[in-house]
């Protein structure tokens, strides 16, 4: 979850799995945009000798769709390559690592960043070196400096590619567990003992791909917009992995080799929408299908199983929402189409009617001061769902929607149940890895040796 | 990447038959199996100035439609050739 393993068949592909995808007015540049995408998901820092990294044989890309379609109108393409450099050591390093071009460093890994737009692809950098992951304090003693040499800048834009600690936070343990909020321990139909959220993701690292742009590179007419009510104030983000068709394995190598064209084999704009909203079975075919072309899922957004499940798993604590039976136009509004002007007072993202997942983003309203983790639902118009932040509580926004806590946005005769304000997985922010206020936005990546399972720091 | 879609394909003319069982590598991916009877073709061929000069995969996708796809390089190539598709399919049956 939001969309780690979130599907049967890329979840035995851990390298192109998306889990996560952030876009953001910059929190100190509110003419520049960050957009990140995180792969590799449920990284166990201490996972030698073959520590993770970004697949060579993938194809990552951001897109922007800024033009009402849900298609991409801009991409950002990364591509990666590893070398090793001693090829007689089993060692990830033979020395400490002191700098991203160490040749300590046995097996770094390189990458670049072209943009596409109308068709047309524009390489802006190559063999960028990546940081190495953070194995331990005799390896990647001054990690800090590591991660800073990793940032790179591309004239206007920043970019970083390489190990973070995992900024999202659940409690997969309980959710997956039929449905289990443990602070409603009590109220589920097979109680159990109150107690706090636990968040399975913490002292787990991602591979992220983070690129910080002007605005004016993603708008659609190329201009920093000066009014949030303008359409052209919103651009549309989401991720893809692509693998190429044809993956053989060459006995005389004993690798894999790739042939043909890319296809897509994951796919991610808002949180949790193919891990909870779309059924087991069609849950690949959301992975290789392009945002513009969801109007074949809307029947799962509209009518989701978690709203129905809610009420049976939680008996009593959900009675308006079970009598609901109205298509989920809040939903709908919030996660495929953008919510329109005149339904939030002063605040809009929508897109247009084409239904397409994508993470929507009015560029135009300005980093808020002091954050509320809640985002628009709490008043903060600059967070989730408008774009997604670092530290953005994305479980409990979604699950408080899920159970009809925006119902009245669109239908204001519906009356939210009590616990539909109150409802979370539980996850304490102290127990989370805190997003930073600098680039690349999260937090650094948990260490190896630093590794204790189950009480590790992210940092 | 999802419906509908235009595929980046190169359809080939039965005319080019014979540079395409070259190209696709039939006679090698055989290896012992007799190619009968179009074996002839395979030793008849040439490899023309645009023949594929890396490996190529070759994928039937479904057995009763005469379309084979080639794929090279970050493209696909489509070839309609039930013949093709036949002694392909022949071969791969060892027999």
């Amino acid at each position: 979850m939001s969309s780690h393993r979130e599907a049967p068949e890329i979840s035995k592909d851990p390298v192109a799995d998306s889990t996560d995808v952030y876009a953001f007015v910059s929190p100190k540049k509110p003419d520049m945009v960050t957009l990140i995408a995180n792969y590799v998901p449920l990284q166990q820092p201490n996972g030698g000798p073959n520590f993770y990294e970004f697949g060579d044989d993938v194809l990552y890309e951001i897109h922007i769709a800024n033009s009402g379609k849900g298609k991409a109108d801009i991409s950002y393409q990364f591509r990666f390559f590893t070398q090793i450099r001693n090829p007689k050591t089993f060692l990830y390093n033979i020395g400490p690592i002191s700098n991203i071009n160490d040749p300590n460093w046995n097996r770094p890994q390189f990458y670049s960043v072209t943009r596409v737009k109308n068709g047309k692809k524009k390489m802006l950098a190559e063999k960028l070196p990546c940081p190495p992951v953070n194995v331990g304090p005799r390896s990647t003693p001054d990690y800090a400096k590591l991660s800073a040499q990793a940032v790179h800048r591309l004239g206007k834009r920043k970019v970083f590619a390489g190990q973070r600690a995992d900024a999202f936070h659940v409690d997969l343990g309980s959710v997956f567990d039929l449905g289990g909020l443990r602070p409603f321990n009590e109220a589920h139909l097979i109680p159990l003992a109150k107690m706090d959220g636990i968040n399975s993701v913490q002292s787990y690292n991602v591979h992220s791909i983070a690129i910080e742009v002007p605005i004016k590179e993603v708008t659609r007419n190329g201009k920093l917009p000066s009014s949030a009510s303008a359409a052209s104030a919103v651009i549309g983000v989401w991720t893809t992995a692509k693998r190429q068709k044809s993956r053989m394995f060459n006995d005389a190598t004993a690798k894999y080799e790739s042939k043909g064209p890319w296809e897509q084999v994951s796919r991610l704009g808002n949180p949790l929408v193919n891990e909870v909203l779309i059924p087991m079975a069609d849950k690949d075919k959301w992975n290789h299908t392009a945002p513009r072309f969801d109007k074949r899922f809307a029947r799962y957004v509209n009518k989701p199983e978690l709203a129905v499940l809610l009420p049976v798993l939680y008996p009593k604590v959900f009675p308006n929402l079970a009598k609901y039976g109205k298509n989920r136009a809040d939903l709908n509004a919030i996660l495929m189409t953008g919510i329109p002007s005149g339904v939030v007072p002063g605040f809009q993202n929508y897109t247009g009617p084409v239904e397409s997942d994508m993470v929507r983003l009015n560029v135009a309203i300005k980093p808020t001061a002091k954050p509320n983790d809640l985002g628009l639902v709490a008043g903060d118009a600059a967070g989730f769902p408008n774009g997604r932040r670092v530290n953005d509580d994305v479980v409990t926004i979604e699950l408080r929607a899920i159970a009809g806590l925006t119902i009245p946005l669109v239908d204001p005769s519906f009356k939210p149940d009590a616990a539909a304000s109150a409802v979370t997985d539980g996850t304490k922010a102290k127990r989370n890895a805190r997003g930073t206020n600098k680039f690349p936005y999260l937090n650094l990546p948990g260490g190896g040796y630093q590794t204790k399972p189950g009480t590790t720091k992210a940092s | 990447m999802g419906r509908p879609r235009v595929k980046a394909v190169e359809l080939v003319t039965d005319t080019s038959r014979r540079k395409l069982l070259a190209a696709a590598g039939a006679g090698a991916a055989a290896g012992a199996v007799a190619l009968a009877p179009g074996a002839a073709y395979a030793a008849e061929a040439r490899r023309s100035g645009n023949s594929a000069q890396e490996s190529v995969v070759a994928h039937i996708k479904d057995h009763r439609s005469g379309t084979i796809s080639l794929m090279i390089g970050e493209r696909e190539v489509v070839v309609q050739d039930r013949d093709l598709v036949t002694r392909i399919l022949n071969a791969a049956g060892g027999k």
